[in-house]
This record gives structure tokens, sequence and C-alpha cells, in this order.
């Protein structure tokens, strides 16, 4: 018989990389993928619904309430509604609780469990190929709706671009915290989808409408720190949040969603090392 | 040195006892682990991988805890039971990507996941997705990633179901080969013949206990001093009865619709009349002989008692 292929283990990076490449194409092409993809088509729907009315209407811009709203103005306020309020988190609990609980769910678990590498290295890698496919899902459906919105009522692509990078790497920035939150829950947690559904809609729209300090214990007050757009002001829900807005700073807001990240990282990761997964026959 | 070494281990989940103060010592070699489903077989290979860790007691496989304890599944190859696979991926491409997780480069990776597939007789359907897989092939896929990375320790969890007999026979060739070598094997499974086929020298497991630990033979022994009952259907049950009344060995006798059933003490007298008897056709047709006692159960049943 031939030499062994190899006769030391991989470090943890590589083992991270690994698993990574081991875990990118089964979670783009899984059902859930397919699922959210519809999902985060919604706002690109409604962007080519604006788009045709505005083209296909008799003024210059388009009107909510009976006032001209710019296509910025309304790319705007879909980053807030639609991506950071709702897309981002909602994209964190399904993929990040189910990390490890796929894997388990699905019994290929011990196939990663019984390989000379750190489990904490299978958390790890599994996370970057989250956040490798929630970028892909979601960049391009912010990319088509910012041209899409944008050029209505004469707004300038060269000239909002800038703000479309911002929002690109804050939206980064939020799949990764929520993400890596969502994926110590699902280490930790029985049943973490519901734990993590109640968090994001529940927990965080509740704590954030209130003053005082409970408010940083959620992702959402920081990762709205990112947003380069005004708030909207186009409901009660948001005069509230605009009343009782403790904006954080764009580097506390920083600084605590990379504390935030690698903090519940470490702690998913040491929980995975620890725990026994027994499955089911 | 013992391969596996066992000292007061017992595993419970939540109420429920999986393994109950087990203590044992395998030795290097090919040893055979045989229970009855829900036995405590997969409890122990769960153990002895590392999956679990014991509610009670401690165990090492070479020579070490493998409990966390990454650098040890380099040394151990292990294939389970359950019939888990990422399905997109075809065999050659699933192999690959696990033995590129005990490092080394893509390449060797690759040669190694052929060799595998090689040795399991896959070669043909490497380019295959495992999807498409038949059970059997699915269960050969399984052992070529625990064995791609040429383990000192293979650990095999129910290897041979779902398999055919041809895949089945082969299956058993390569273990006792992979034995030869000098490597070692722990190969669980719920039939005593399939067992016997691989390894001489077996652990006997049931309702989590460790009942008997050695030669396959002795534990043959163990049977054949029990009472052997044979259920015997025929066109003349009463007649043959009469027949075997007549015989030292025959200890007790009843009777069911259109059967005898008999208990003896000395089974190989007993088939030999029996056969004797059938040959005769003095005593009309002998429809169907079986024997319950035949089954793994009642030598469980047999140590129990």
């Amino acid at each position: 018989m031939a030499a062994s292929p190899a006769n030391r283990r991989p470090s943890f990076v590589s083992s991270v990389l690994r698993i990574f490449d081991l875990s990118l194409s089964e979670m783009l092409w899984s059902r859930r993928s397919v699922f959210l993809a519809l999902l985060v088509g919604g706002p690109i729907l409604l962007a080519v619904v604006s788009r045709v009315v505005w083209m296909f209407g008799p003024n210059e811009s388009l009107r909510i309430n009976g006032g001209a709203v710019s296509g910025a103005s309304i790319f705007g306020l879909m980053i807030w509604l639609l991506y950071v309020r709702f897309i981002v988190p909602i994209l964190g609990v399904f993929y990040g609780t189910s990390l490890i609980a796929d894997e388990v769910e699905d019994r290929t678990i011990t196939y990663l469990f019984t390989r000379p590498i750190q489990r904490g290295a299978v958390l790890v890698g599994k996370y970057l190929a989250y956040l490798a496919c929630t970028v892909l899902l979601i960049l391009p459906s912010v990319m088509v709706v910012f041209f899409l919105m944008v050029p209505v009522g004469g707004g300038s692509i060269a000239q909002m671009f800038p703000s479309l990078l911002a929002d690109l790497g804050m939206l980064a920035a939020g799949l990764a915290a929520y993400g890596a939150v969502f994926a110590w829950v699902g280490a930790r947690v029985k049943r973490p989808l519901v734990a993590g559904l109640v968090f994001v809609l529940g927990w965080e729209p509740a704590v954030l409408l209130f003053p005082g300090y409970l408010k940083r214990a959620t992702v959402a007050y920081y990762l709205q720190g990112l947003v380069p757009h005004a708030m909207p002001q186009d409901s009660t829900m948001s005069l509230l949040l605009q009343t009782f807005a403790d904006m954080p700073g764009i580097l506390p807001s920083l600084v605590a969603l990379v504390v935030l990240t690698a903090g519940a990282l470490w702690f998913a990761a040491r929980t995975v090392a620890s725990r026994e997964y027994v499955l089911e026959q | 040195m013992s391969l596996i070494a066992a000292a007061q281990v017992s595993k419970w989940y939540g109420q429920v006892i999986g393994l109950n103060d087990v203590t044992l010592s395998v030795p290097p070699g090919i040893t055979g682990l045989l229970g009855p489903n829900g036995a405590g077989k997969s409890t122990f290979m769960k153990l002895v991988t590392g999956q679990l860790k014991p509610s009670k007691g401690r165990i090492t496989v070479l020579g070490e805890p493998i409990w966390q304890n990454p650098d040890l599944y380099f040394r151990i190859g292990f294939c389970p039971e359950q019939d888990a696979f990422y399905e997109r991926m075809t065999g050659l491409e699933w192999v690959t990507a696990l033995v590129r997780l005990n490092g080394g480069g893509e390449t060797a990776a690759i040669e190694a996941a052929k060799r595998a597939l090689d040795m399991v007789d896959l070669s043909s359907a490497a380019h295959k997705k495992i999807g498409a897989y038949s059970k059997g092939m699915r269960q050969r896929v399984k052992m070529a990633q625990a064995l791609a990375h040429e383990p000192e320790l293979l650990i095999l969890d129910e290897p041979l179901s779902g398999m055919d007999p041809i895949a089945r026979r082969k299956t058993i060739t390569l273990i006792r080969e992979w034995g030869r070598s000098g490597r070692s094997v722990i190969v669980s499974s719920h039939i005593l013949h399939e067992i016997e086929a691989m390894t001489a020298n077996i652990l006997l497991i049931n309702q989590g206990r460790i009942l008997a630990e050695g030669d396959v033979h002795q534990i043959r022994d163990l049977i054949d001093k029990h009472p052997h009952t044979v259920h015997i259907r025929a066109e003349q049950p009463r007649a043959l009865a009469r027949e075997f009344l007549a015989s030292d060995h025959v200890l007790s006798l009843r009777f069911e619709a259109d059967a005898v059933i008999v208990q003896t003490g000395k089974p190989d007298l007993f088939y030999a009349q029996l056969t004797a008897l059938a040959a005769s056709n003095d005593l009309g047709i002998i429809h169907e002989v079986t024997s319950p006692d035949d089954n793994l159960q009642a030598v469980f049943q047999y140590l129990v008692k």
C-alpha cells in the first residue's frame, strides 16, 4: 500500500479553510438558500415595480403620500426597512443557527468530528462559508436595487456610489455579527431557530423603542450606527425610534460589532468543542 | 499494549443507560463487537471514537484519552452506522474532502481517495453523485473514507448492513487483510456469522454490559452447554416425537399444530438422528427444521441466565 497522504494534522487556519471549502457549495445549493434567495429577491421586485411606475407615470419623481421622493431616498428607505431591520437578521438567524444543527440533523457531523481537526475549526469554517454564502445572496440584491432606484427622479449613480459601498460594508458587518451570535445560539440552545426569531423579531425591535442601556444588548443598535442613510420617518414606530434615538458613532459601532462577532464566535467554538452531539438513530 | 482500555465506563442519556460499568481491554488485531440492536454497540463505538464522553469511568484508545483529543483521529478511521452523506457530491469528491481534513495537499488527498475507492471496488462509480448510489455502494464509500488515510485502527459500525453478498464477501476479505497487515479493526455487528467470518476474537454486549470477551468458539461452547431447542414441522409430528423420546439426549417435547418442539442437550447427536429420519422417510415428510437458538438473542439469554 502507498504512503499515507499526510503525516501531520493541518493547522487551525488550514482546517478552517478546508471546512469552508467543503461547506460552501453545500450551503449555497441548499433548500434554505433557495428560499432565502426568494426573500432577498423581494426588494428587487419592489424596485422593478417602482422603476416601472416611474417610467410610465405622469411625474418626474415618485410620490409617497403626495410628496415627491427621490430614488436615492427610497433606496435608503429600503436599506433601513428591508435589509437592516429584516433581511440581514433573518439571514443571520436561519443560517447561523443551522451551522452545526444541520450537520447534526443530517447526521454528517460524525465525519467532521472524527478527523484530526479541532471542533472549533469546524464551526469557524462553516461560519465563513455562511458569510460568503449570505454575502453572495445579499450583495447582488442590494446592487440591483441601487441601480434600479437611484436614477429615479434624476439621481446620480456616480455620486451615490460611495454610499453603496458603505451600505455593502455595513450589511456584511451585520451578517457577520448576526451570524456569529446565532452560531453561538445554535451551538448552545436546543431550539435555536425559535430563540433566534424571538430575538430578532421580538427583543430587538422592542428594546430599541425604549431609552436606556437595554438596547446595547442588541446587534441592531450597533448596526444602525453604520447605516449611511437617514432613519426613515414613515411610521409611528420610526418616529418613536427617532425620539429615543441614541445612535452610536461609526467607530464605537464598528468596535462593538467586531467585539460582538469575535466574542460570540469564540463562545460558539468553545461550546461546540465541549458538547456531546447524540445523533438520532 | 491494549488497543482500547475501558475502566468502569458508564454512559447515560438522561434516565436511559447506554453503557453500564464496562471494564475491558481490547487487544491489537481484529475484534468483533457483537450484540443485538439496542445492546449498546453504537454507544460503545461513539465513546471509543470520542463523539461521546463517558458519564463515568475512563476510556483510552491507542494509549491516550480520546475525548477532546483530535490528534488521535489521525490514527483512527471511523465508518459510522448512519446512512448520511453530502448527497450532491460525487464519491471521489466526498472522500477527497474528508481526507483533506487529515492534512496534506489536494493531490495527495485525491490519490488517497482514489486508492480507497479502489479498495472498496467503487472506482467505476467514483464520479457518480452519492445521491445516486445504491445502499451497498453507500456503505462502501463510507468504508473508503474511513480507510483512505490508512489509520492504525479502523472502527467499523455495522459495515456490512445493506451490502449484497458479493460486496459483503469482499468487505470481509478487506477487513481480514487489513488485520493481517498488522493494523487493528474493531467491527460491530448483530449477526454472529458475519463476525465469525472476520475474527475469532469477540466482545459480546447486551443491555449496556459486556457479557463475554474472548474467542468466538468459547461462546459457541457456551451455547452448546445449554439445552438447544429445535422446531420441526412435519407430516407426522407425533410419530417423530415417539422416536425422539427413546433417545437420551432429548430433554423435553411439546407439540404445536403440525410441529414438534424438541429440547436437546446434545444438538450434534440430535441433528444426526433427525437427518437419518428425514432420509429414511419412514415417518413421513419433514417440511421444515428451524432452531430459535441459532439467533444471537438466544445466546444472550443463555449468558444472562
